[in-house]
C-alpha cells in the first residue's frame, strides 16, 4: 500500500479535471502504476448490482473485448456489473482499476474478496481514504466522481432509475466526457435508468464494436461463430426472438421435453445462453473471443 | 378357576404373542387386579369388560379376580386385549369352554354394551396366531377380512361379545372371513390434468423411471403438490414382499381402510412441515413408526422443504440413506423399514417470487444456503415449476397417466433384462458403466462437471439419471443426449 500525491510521478493527470474537488491524495495497492493503469483509452463500466446474469455475460464479454484491444477498465469493486467488469478485464489480462468506496485496507464487499486480490495482483485498487475507514452510504456517490474522472468515457449497463451508476453519468457529463448507455427493455425497471440517459443525449452501444468505435479507435470486427444447428438451433432461435421458461421451450412445434431440455445444456455449457434467476433462458450472441464466459460468482 | 385366553400386542411395527391368563378365586372382599406391565388403557378394561359381559347377558364373578398378562417384561398398550381378558373370565368362571378359547387368538376393544370395536393390526395379530400354532383368530368385523389376508388363518368376525361365546360354545355358526381385495388402480390422479408443466411431467415420468429424488421449486399455487401426489400412479405395482411389508405397516399404524387388501400400490406420505424429527422418523412409547416408515415402498412428499426444522431434516439423512430407521430407546433399538422416494418442494426465495422476485440478495443468499442444508444433497432431479404462460398451455398437449405409466413400465423391462436387481437411482459408478456410456456422454460429463464445478458423487447422480433418460429411449448405452438432458435436471449450486 502506498500513497500517491499529486507531486507523484504516478499520479493520473485526468484527475485535475475535478478541480476543487479532486482528492488530495490516492492510496495505492497494486503493483503497477495507476497514471500508467489509467492512460487512454479507459473507459468506467457502471450498473447495477442485482443485475440480470444476461448483463453479467454481457459485461464479462464486452470488457474481455475492450481489454484485449488495450482498453483500461475502471469500476467500483461492487457486486454485480462491477465485479463483471473487472473479472473481464482480468480475464484477458488487461488493464483494470477497481476505486474503493471506503479505507484502503477494506475490501468492501466481503463476497469480492477474491476479485479484489486478483485486481490487486494485476491491476490497482484505490481509495481516497486511508486504512480503517468503513464504508458508508454517503461515500459511494462520491467514489463514483473518481471513476468517471479516471476514464474516457463512462458506460452504463443495466440500471434502475435510482441507480448509483447514473450518479457517475452526472459526474462524466459534468466534467465533458462521454456517457455510453445499454438500451434495455422498456418494460423492464433495470432498463429504466439507461433509458433516461439515452433521452438525455447518452450514445447507444451494444457491442465493443461500438464502444471502440464511439472512443475513435480502429475497428476490427471479427466475423461470429457460426450460429448453433439442430435442436440446439430451434432453441437458440426461439431464444433470440425473446427470452423464455424452459417448459415454453419444450412445447416448441418440433421438440420434445427432453430433446428441448437437452439443447438447453447444449447451449448453456457453449455459452450461447444464460439462465436468469427468475428462470428464464435468454440468447446471447456467438462470438470467436473466447473469453468471460467462466461465471464465478454464481457457482454455475 | 384359572382360564387361558391368547391375545396380541404390538411393538412397533411387530406382533407379539401374550397370554391372557385368569383366576377367580373366592374371597371376603370383591376385587379385579389386571398385572403383567399394563398401560393405563389395560387398566381401564376393567371397567369396559365388567359392563361388557353383563350387556351379554352373562355373570360377572363378583369375587377375587386377578387377570395377568404374560409376558411380564413386555409393554401392553391400549384397548385390544378387551376382548381376551373377557372371554379368559367367561372361562374361568365356566362359562365358556376352556379348550376351545385356549385354541383361538381374540382382538378387539369391548364396548360398553359388549359391542366389539376394531383395533389395528389385525394382519399382524393374525401372522402371530399362525407362528404360535393357532389357527382361528377372533376379531371386529371391520378388520376380518385383514386378518384373513394371512394364509391358513380363519378369521371370524364378531359384532358382540356375545357372538364371540356363543360361537365358542358351539352355538352359533360364523362363517371364516374371505381374504379382502387388492386395488390395483390409484384413483383419480389423472397426469394430463397437469397443464402447462411439460417439464414436471417429464420429470415425474424420469423419476418413476429410475427412483430419483425429485424437488419442485416454484412460488406458491402453481401446482407442485399436484405434480408430486401423480408420481405414485406412474410406479409399478410392489413385489410380493415389498406389499406384504407396506401392509404390514398400515396394518399396525391403522392406517388399512376396512376391506382393503394387501397393498400393491405405492403409498403416498405428505407429512405437514411443522412435523418434529420423531414424527417423521418414529419415536414416542412402543417406539411408533413415523413418516419415513409409513411411506415405506412408496413416495414421502415434503412440501414446503425450507420450513421444517433442521433436526427434522437431519433426521431424514439417515434413514433416507439407508432405507430403514434405527430408533435407539432405553428399552432398546428398533428398526424400520424405509426404503422411499423423497419428493419435495419449495419457493424459489422467501417471497415466493410471484410476479418478480423483491428479496434481497443476503436475503436470498440465506434461504439458499439453508436450502442446500442436510436433504437436498440427496437430491437427484430438480425441476422449476412456475406458472405456466399463456403460450405454453396454448401449445401443451399433455399425456394421460395411463400412456405414460406405460413407458415407464416398459422402461423399467430393460432394467429386469440387464438383470438389474436395484432401481436406476441406486446404481454404482461401475454397473452403470458395465451397461455403457457412449464416448461423447462421457466427454459431456467431464466438461460439466468443470464448468459447474459437480462433485464425484454428483457426477454418479448425474448418470444415473442419464441411465433412465437412456431407458425411455430404449437405448442399450447412455448417449449425449441423456446426459444433456440429465443435466439439465440436476442440481444447481444456487438452487434453481
Amino acid at each position: 500500500m502506498r500513497l500517491v500525491t499529486r507531486a507523484s510521478d504516478e499520479w493520473p493527470p485526468q484527475l485535475d479535471h475535478l478541480g476543487r474537488a479532486a482528492p488530495a491524495g490516492l492510496y495505492v495497492r497494486g503493483e503497477r502504476t495507476v497514471a500508467e493503469l489509467a492512460a487512454s483509452p479507459s473507459v468506467a463500466i457502471v450498473g447495477a448490482r442485482r443485475c440480470s446474469r444476461a448483463a453479467l455475460a454481457f459485461t464479462r464479454t464486452l470488457t474481455a473485448e475492450l481489454a484485449a484491444r488495450g482498453v483500461a477498465v475502471i469500476s467500483g469493486l461492487a457486486l454485480g456489473i462491477d465485479a463483471a467488469a473487472h473479472e473481464g478485464a482480468l480475464a484477458c489480462d488487461g488493464r483494470t482499476i477497481a476505486v474503493l468506496g471506503c479505507g484502503i485496507d477494506r475490501l468492501y464487499p466481503r463476497t469480492n474478496d477474491d476479485l479484489a486480490h486478483r485486481v490487486i495482483a494485476e491491476g490497482a485498487v484505490i481509495s481516497e481514504w486511508g486504512p480503517g475507514v468503513e464504508p458508508a452510504p454517503w461515500r459511494f456517490p462520491v467514489r463514483n466522481r473518481l471513476v468517471a474522472a479516471l476514464a474516457d468515457a463512462t458506460v452504463v449497463i443495466e440500471a434502475s432509475r435510482r441507480s448509483g451508476a447514473l450518479i457517475t453519468a452526472d459526474h462524466a457529463l459534468a466534467l465533458g466526457r462521454d456517457v455510453y448507455a445499454v438500451p434495455g427493455s422498456p418494460w423492464s425497471e433495470l432498463g429504466q435508468g439507461t433509458l433516461k440517459l439515452l433521452r438525455a443525449g447518452a450514445i447507444p452501444i451494444g457491442s465493443a464494436a461500438d464502444v471502440l468505435d464511439e472512443l475513435g479507435l480502429q475497428i476490427t470486427v471479427q466475423t461470429t461463430a457460426a450460429p448453433p444447428t439442430g435442436d440446439a438451433g430451434t432453441v437458440w432461435t426461439a431464444l433470440r426472438e425473446r427470452p423464455r421458461s424452459r417448459q415454453a421451450l419444450a412445447v416448441l412445434p418440433g421438440l420434445t421435453a427432453p430433446r428441448a431440455a437437452a439443447a438447453v445444456t447444449e447451449l448453456e455449457l457453449a455459452g450461447l445462453i444464460v439462465l436468469e434467476q427468475d428462470g428464464t433462458l435468454v440468447a446471447l450472441e456467438p462470438t470467436v473471443s473466447g473469453v468471460g464466459y467462466t461465471r464465478r460468482d454464481q457457482g454455475v | 378357576m384359572l382360564a387361558l385366553a391368547h391375545s396380541q400386542a404390538l411393538v412397533g411395527i411387530d406382533g407379539h404373542p401374550v397370554e391372557v391368563e385368569a383366576d377367580v378365586t373366592t374371597a371376603t372382599h370383591a376385587s379385579f387386579t389386571i398385572v403383567g406391565l399394563p398401560d393405563q388403557g389395560v387398566r381401564e378394561a376393567r371397567e369396559r369388560v365388567r359392563s361388557g359381559i353383563i350387556a351379554a347377558s352373562f355373570r360377572f364373578p363378583y369375587e377375587r379376580v386377578t387377570v395377568n398378562l404374560a409376558p411380564g417384561s413386555l409393554r401392553k398398550l391400549g384397548a385390544r386385549h378387551d376382548l381376551a381378558i373377557a372371554v379368559a373370565l367367561l372361562a374361568a368362571t365356566g362359562q365358556l369352554p376352556k379348550h376351545r378359547v385356549e385354541r383361538v387368538l381374540l382382538l378387539g376393544e369391548l364396548a360398553l354394551d359388549g359391542r366389539v370395536r376394531p383395533v389395528p393390526g389385525a394382519l399382524l395379530a393374525a401372522e402371530t396366531a399362525r407362528r404360535g400354532g393357532i389357527e382361528t383368530v377372533i376379531c371386529a368385523r371391520a378388520s376380518a377380512r385383514e386378518a384373513a389376508l394371512v394364509p391358513q388363518i380363519a378369521a371370524i368376525g364378531v359384532d358382540h361379545l356375545l357372538d364371540a361365546a356363543l360361537w365358542l360354545r358351539g352355538e352359533l355358526v360364523l362363517d371364516a372371513a374371505e381374504p379382502a381385495e387388492s386395488a390395483h388402480e390409484d384413483e383419480g390422479l389423472e397426469l394430463a390434468d397437469v397443464r402447462g408443466q411439460p417439464l414436471g411431467r417429464r420429470a415425474l415420468e424420469l423419476a418413476a423411471v429410475g427412483g430419483h429424488s425429485l424437488l419442485l421449486v416454484g412460488p406458491p399455487g402453481v401446482g407442485k403438490t399436484m405434480l408430486a401426489r401423480r408420481l405414485v400412479p406412474l410406479l409399478p405395482d410392489l413385489d410380493g414382499p415389498r406389499a406384504l411389508a407396506v401392509t404390514r405397516i398400515h396394518s399396525a399404524a391403522g392406517l388399512l381402510q376396512a376391506g382393503a387388501g394387501i397393498s400393491l400400490r405405492p403409498p403416498f406420505r405428505a407429512p405437514h412441515h411443522g412435523a418434529s424429527a420423531a414424527a417423521l422418523t418414529g419415536g414416542g412409547v412402543g417406539p411408533q413408526p413415523g413418516e419415513v416408515t409409513l411411506a415405506h415402498g412408496g413416495v414421502l412428499f415434503l412440501d414446503e422443504l425450507s420450513e421444517f426444522t433442521r433436526p427434522a431434516l437431519e433426521a431424514l439423512r439417515q434413514p433416507l440413506e439407508d432405507g430403514e430407521v434405527t430408533i435407539a430407546r432405553v428399552t432398546g433399538r428398533a428398526r424400520f423399514p424405509a426404503a422411499v422416494q423423497l419428493v419435495a418442494a419449495t419457493n424459489p426465495c422467501p417471497c415466493g417470487g410471484l410476479g418478480g422476485c423483491r428479496c434481497t440478495t443476503e436475503r436470498l443468499e440465506r434461504y439458499r444456503a439453508r436450502l442446500s442444508g442436510p436433504l437436498v444433497d440427496r437430491i437427484d432431479l430438480v425441476v422449476r415449476v412456475d406458472p405456466p404462460d399463456p403460450e405454453v398451455l396454448t401449445h401443451d398437449r399433455p399425456e394421460t397417466t395411463a400412456i405414460v405409466r406405460e413407458r415407464v413400465l416398459a422402461a423399467r423391462a430393460h432394467q429386469v433384462l440387464r438383470a438389474q436387481t436395484c432401481d436406476n437411482g441406486r446404481l454404482e459408478l461401475g454397473q452403470l458403466e458395465l451397461h455403457g456410456i457412449a464416448e461423447d456422454a462421457r466427454r459431456l460429463v467431464e466438461q460439466a462437471a468443470s464448468a459447474r464445478s459437480i462433485s464425484a458423487r454428483g457426477q454418479v447422480r448425474l448418470l444415473r439419471l442419464a441411465r433412465s433418460a437412456a431407458d425411455l429411449d430404449g437405448a442399450g448405452a447412455i448417449e449425449r443426449t441423456h446426459v444433456a438432458e440429465a443435466l439439465s435436471l440436476h442440481p444447481r449450486g444456487d438452487g434453481l
